[in-house]
């Protein structure tokens, strides 16, 4: 009998380093570890063959085995220390209720407002939750939103996990200003396992922007974050992600939220950097009366390639969500959208939306949208749209009738055209960022100058 | 009134033609497929060499492909084939006047109102029982015009050169699993050529009908409207109702040349217990149009995407599909369309109706090849939920490569609203009168494009029968 291939397991990605990441863990997380470990060993690669993965090949956009694990050290909890993009984008921050900053997969500071630490919100590295919360990150680590056994990657992500971030927000406390959350990578040719745990309890509030950036990469880097949020009874997150990464590296993102009864849980994603970005995204709506808003925002140019798959799981009946991803191509970049509305049977009364829109700004840039639907009540509202276009010639006439040059009408014409999804969650700074960095993508002079 | 009393009034669910004819058939392979059931078609058939190879080499890629794991439940479909009778020819002869069709048959037409057609000077009717064309007329004018409207085999024994220079080129062999079983296998269908510029009022009309227990058919139809010429074919199906499953599975291939324009219509209506899994595809030369009308009212399980490579300048294809899918029954449909040539313009329009246990899922494809400027489509889906149990699903796959597309998709799913109600039964209405203006409402997009006079089954099903219903 031939032995049984093992799919995915390399030097440096192997039960070895599974145990070793456990070192000095209490016993419940290494077990879960090596669970999460044993469904790695028994899940295939995903390849093109599977529906989610029709459109992001592995094979060709990820060598697995040429990577390392993560082994820079870690830097001070100084400024000074911090790479300068770290210290921009911070700077061009507004207010906050509290920092985390995260170089290359250690979290190297957090600060949180004396007053909400008072009130026991908690803004912490993963690692050190598991010593100071151990109850909480035992109960909502890797179980209900994403366990090993969602994939490869979230098996991958729960056993070698090095640290992350973990936000907790106890019933009925609100907070006034968002949390910020600042990343860096840049060490090449590794991969880094990072996770981000939000729990915000009854009646709670919170608002969560996590910036992502990076490097130039000549050899490429997996930067793999798993991505849980859980809104109890009436609480209201926004997390928002803004991946602003160096070319050369390969972002992915698992991503759930779970949204109980009367509960508000919004998320928006931009993705502008890395040279490939696969994000997935699941909303599960779980209680009467949960709400969520699901924003998405691309740019692409040279060969970058963004794969977004989504979907929202109505099990409850009574629940809303909505969904707006739009994105502009250029250069040779890739797009594709693959959604699904799935209404569980009995979750009548759902109302749930999906729209996909996409601008095609070069002969070379390619969008696939497949916006699927599956309805298994009859007493619901539910709609989906997909359009794939190119600048609209009236709005540039429009424009440039008024005496402004085409150039910048263009640019014009595609801001609005994505700032219709930061308009529907204006959080501060980040409209503005965000901004900015498609304007830096688009080479000219900056619009907001 | 409930709504699917409603429907159960408007004689959607039920399946009135569930009569069975007597067998009469004089040859029949074995049940299964193998070789030597491909070559006893082919000898029966008395074939030339080139087809039976082309037979030979369709069963080898066939057992080389998997089933398709996406789509409906085809988990138990092998033992159904595995039981089947792959050709029965009940005659031996084709039939040229009504007088000499034989009584039976002709009962199995009444019942259905084919005679009916004919009275109105339908003309041009080709009917396919069992697996063989029994019954074919031509029009008079036509044949001064030089179209040919053949069985599938009389097209392969009379047209040799123009049968072999497009059989097997718009849908490759290896297209897919049942591409490949239906070119091992194929008997019956219809064989159109319309010359250059020749316009036809009429309709070619071909019945089909399945008529024994585990047999399954496999009807082969290739049609080619030449340069600038304009006309409509249709097609129905109808079988009765038998215990275990049945299994149909057609390739229908159409090139519509530069300038044509072609409409393809099929009224499905199989029993419930029937497999229906069709392949049909149209490549659309410059400037032509193709319009492909699917009704998929029967069947146990439906997969079936009609499409249009749109592959000249300016050619257009349209695709407007309507499926009711009742208890157990799941309609897996839709429409794909390739767009690889400039200024091409398309349309997919479709409607569903669930009742019951019933599921329709949509299933399309729409692709813009780089180099395919100024390609525009749009994609309508709209669904239309009768019963808390009922399912729908819409699965659209948008492919662009190409910056100047302009392309959109919408969907929506509903059920019949209290408002709408409401609203009609302020008016006057009874419920039940309000319920059937509101669903013939939902699919007359689709219903107002069949040819009224000819399409029997259907005009009875959706639009005579729910007249019927109100009041």
């Amino acid at each position: 009998m031939s032995e049984k291939i093992i799919e995915g397991v390399t030097d440096a990605l192997n039960a070895e380093a599974v145990t070793a990441a456990s070192q000095g863990e209490p016993e419940w997380l290494a077990t879960r570890r090596a669970e999460a470990w044993a469904v790695y060993e028994d899940t295939p690669m995903p390849t093109t063959r599977l529906e989610e993965w029709r459109y992001t090949d592995l094979e060709e956009k990820l060598d697995l085995a040429a990577l390392a694990l993560g082994s820079a050290p870690a830097i001070a909890d100084d400024p000074a220390a911090y790479p300068a993009e770290v210290r921009e984008a911070m700077d061009a921050d507004h207010e906050a209720s509290g920092h985390l900053v995260m170089v290359d997969g250690h979290v190297v500071h957090t600060d949180i407002d004396d007053s909400l630490a008072a009130k026991g919100v908690v803004l912490s590295s993963l690692k050190a939750a598991v010593e100071t919360h151990p109850e909480l990150v035992q109960k909502w680590l890797a179980t209900e939103a994403v366990p090993a056994t969602e994939g490869k990657f979230p098996a991958l992500s729960a056993a070698l996990w090095t640290d992350g971030i973990f936000l907790y927000v106890p019933r009925g406390v609100r907070l006034d200003l968002p949390v910020r959350v600042t990343r860096y990578y840049a060490e090449e040719g590794v991969a880094t396992f990072s996770r981000a745990l939000i729990v915000a309890e009854t009646t709670s509030q919170v608002s969560y922007v996590d910036e992502i950036l990076g490097a130039e990469m000549e050899k490429q880097s997996l930067v793999s974050t798993t991505v849980e949020v859980v809104t109890q009874d009436g609480a209201q997150v926004q997390y928002v992600a803004v991946q602003r990464m160096g070319k050369g590296a390969f972002y992915q993102s698992h991503q759930r939220t779970l949204a109980y009864r009367d509960s508000t849980l919004d998320t928006l994603n931009v993705n502008l950097g890395a040279s490939v970005s696969r994000v997935d995204l699941n909303a599960q709506l779980l209680g009467p009366n949960a709400n969520s808003d699901m924003l998405g925002l691309y740019f692409g140019d040279e060969d970058q390639h963004f794969d977004h798959n989504t979907s929202q799981d109505h099990v409850s009946p009574h629940a809303n969500s909505d969904l707006l991803y739009k994105g502009a191509l250029d250069g040779k970049s890739k797009a594709v959208f693959r959604g699904i509305i799935r209404v569980h049977p009995g979750a009548q009364q759902t109302d749930a939306y999906q729209t996909n829109r996409n601008l095609l700004l070069s002969e070379d840039a390619v969008a696939d949208s497949l916006p699927n639907l599956e309805i298994a009540a009859d007493d619901v509202k539910c709609s989906h749209g997909a359009t794939v276009g190119q600048l609209s010639e009236e709005e540039l006439f429009y424009l440039q009738s008024r005496g402004i040059p085409k150039q910048i009408a263009e640019r014009l014409v595609v801001m609005g055209f994505l700032g219709e999804v930061l308009s529907r969650l204006p959080l501060g700074g980040v409209v503005e960022k965000v901004t900015r960095a498609i304007d830096e993508k688009l080479h000219g002079p900056a619009l907001l100058d | 009134m409930p709504q699917n009393e409603v429907i159960d009034e408007l004689g959607l669910d039920e399946y009135k033609y569930g009569f069975v004819d007597e067998e009469q058939h004089v040859f029949r392979t074995q049940p299964g497929l193998n070789e030597e059931v491909v070559r006893q078609i082919s000898k029966q058939k008395e074939e030339p060499e080139w087809m039976l190879n082309f037979r030979l080499k369709a069963l080898e890629i066939y057992e080389s492909k998997p089933m398709p794991k996406w789509g409906g439940d085809l988990s138990t479909l092998q033992e159904t084939l595995d039981e089947i009778y792959f050709y029965v020819r009940p005659q031996d002869r084709m039939e040229h006047s009504w007088d000499d069709v034989p009584e039976n048959i002709k009962d199995t037409f009444e019942k259905l109102g084919i005679p009916e057609a004919e009275q109105k000077i339908l003309a041009g009717v080709g009917a396919q029982y069992e697996s063989e064309m029994v019954y074919h007329s031509l029009k008079q004018e036509w044949e001064e015009k030089g179209v040919i409207f053949d069985s599938i085999e009389d097209g392969l024994k009379n047209h040799p050169e123009l049968f072999r220079k497009y059989f097997g080129t718009v849908i490759p062999t290896a297209d897919n699993k049942f591409s490949a079983m239906n070119s091992a296998v194929w008997s019956g269908g219809s064989f159109v050529y319309i010359p250059p510029g020749v316009e036809l009022d009429t309709p070619l009309q071909a019945y089909f009908r399945v008529n024994q227990e585990r047999m399954g058919q496999f009807e082969r139809t290739l049609i080619i409207a030449g340069e600038g010429s304009r006309a409509h074919y249709i097609e129905g199906c109808t079988a009765p109702v038998y215990s275990t499953e049945s299994f149909h599975s057609g390739v229908i291939e159409i090139v519509v040349e530069k300038n044509a324009h072609f409409r393809y219509t099929t009224i499905q209506n199989w029993s419930n217990n029937m497999y229906n899994l069709v392949t049909q595809r149209a490549m659309v030369a410059q400037g032509a149009t193709m319009e492909w009308l699917d009704g998929n009212l029967g069947s146990k399980l439906t997969m079936k995407y009609p499409s249009c490579y749109l592959m000249g300048e300016g050619a257009h294809g349209n695709i407007l599909s309507i499926a009711y899918a009742g208890d157990g029954q799941h309609q897996d449909t839709g429409g794909k369309i390739i767009h690889a040539a400039p200024n091409t313009t398309s349309s997919i329009v479709s409607k569903s109706i669930s009742k019951g246990t019933g599921r329709s899922s949509y299933r399309g494809l729409l692709q813009v090849h780089d180099g395919a400027r100024n390609a525009k489509s749009n994609v309508e889906c709209d669904a239309l939920l009768i019963d808390e149990t009922a399912r729908t699903d819409t699965f659209p796959y948008i492919e662009i490569d190409e910056k100047t597309a302009h392309v959109g998709h919408e969907a929506t799913v509903s059920k019949v609203g209290d408002e709408q109600l409401f609203y009609l039964m302020s008016r006057g209405m009874s419920e039940e009168e309000a319920m059937a203006m509101i669903v013939r409402g939902f699919i007359e997009p689709i219903a107002k494009e069949l040819p009224l006079e000819y399409a029997v089954e259907l005009n009875r099903l959706i639009e005579l029968e729910m007249e019927g219903s109100v009041g």
